[in-house]
């Protein structure tokens, strides 16, 4: 599905490595889940997981919060295709538990946007899921 | 000039139409019809192909070319699409998720959903990653 691109390069940098990842890392729930439509798709593609809709990616961000004390996703590389309202990115994400031990990923996330939301994401990690 | 990086300062943007077209009209063609020739001519030589889900890394024209040979002889069936790409000229690089229908020799086909990056020095790829839904397919050749 194509949908029609409204957001500039740099306004897409921004949803998705401010607006999205910042609120993820600030374990801010409401805000997180702002940047997701209703009906909002999010699909672990390594792991064959879909999470349809936003109670459910809810649920899925609520136990990873939990999952862990400190979460940190930095050095990313965007990939920008304003023309199309698509925006890829590598980024490594930090994942230390409560008990210290420290969990590195080096993923990258496919975003397509819709009205400055999104409405699918894919995330392709290095290691076992962390978004159950 | 500053040494090259990914998707770094310094780059000359490409026409739109050429990632697409290099992506999935020259190497994805290349590799579904196992002509080696028109997969490496998109490749540095000293490019690097990393697939990151087992952290398998090939250094160099050669050690890509050994691993296509292999892959090419352990599949009797290959297939990528469903192409969705994320294009980028300013920073020269292209990023693509698709699905991939592979049959190993006297079995049966398997699917993947991946995805790779392709980051361009030129009009050639210079380093390369591919993420797989399943076990790494691109293992190390023999040559």
């Amino acid at each position: 599905m194509q949908y029609a691109p409204t957001l500039s390069r740099a306004a897409l940098v921004t949803l998705a490595t401010q607006d999205y990842f910042g609120r993820v890392d600030a374990k801010d729930m409401a805000g997180t889940l702002a940047c997701f439509h209703d009906e909002a798709l999010l699909c672990v593609q390594t792991s064959f997981v879909r999470h349809a809709g936003k109670a459910e990616i809810g649920r899925m961000f609520a136990d990873f919060f939990d999952a862990y004390q400190s979460i940190v996703h930095r050095d990313f590389t965007c990939t920008v295709d304003a023309k199309h309202g698509r925006i890829a990115a590598s980024f490594e994400a930090v994942l230390t538990a409560a008990d210290g031990r420290v969990t590195r990923l080096r993923n990258t996330n496919f975003w397509r946007v819709r009205d400055g939301r999104f409405q699918e994401v894919h995330v392709y990690m290095s290691g076992d899921n962390v978004l159950v | 000039m500053s040494a090259w990086s990914e998707a770094g300062a310094g780059q000359v943007a490409l026409p739109y139409a050429f990632y697409v077209d290099i992506v999935t009209k020259r190497y994805f063609d290349g590799v579904d019809n196992k002509n080696l020739t028109q997969v490496l001519d998109c490749f540095a030589v000293d490019a690097v192909l990393t697939e990151v889900t087992s952290n398998t890394v090939h250094h160099g024209r050669e050690a890509i070319a050994a691993m296509f040979e292999k892959l090419f002889s352990d599949f009797s069936d290959i297939w990528h699409g469903n192409f969705v790409l994320v294009a980028d000229p300013d920073s020269n690089a292209v990023a693509t998720q698709f699905t991939v229908l592979i049959t190993p020799n006297g079995g049966e086909e398997l699917r993947y959903e991946n995805c790779n990056r392709f980051y361009l020095k030129d009009r050639l790829f210079q380093t390369v990653y591919v993420y797989m839904s399943g076990d790494n397919l691109l293992k190390t050749g023999d040559a």
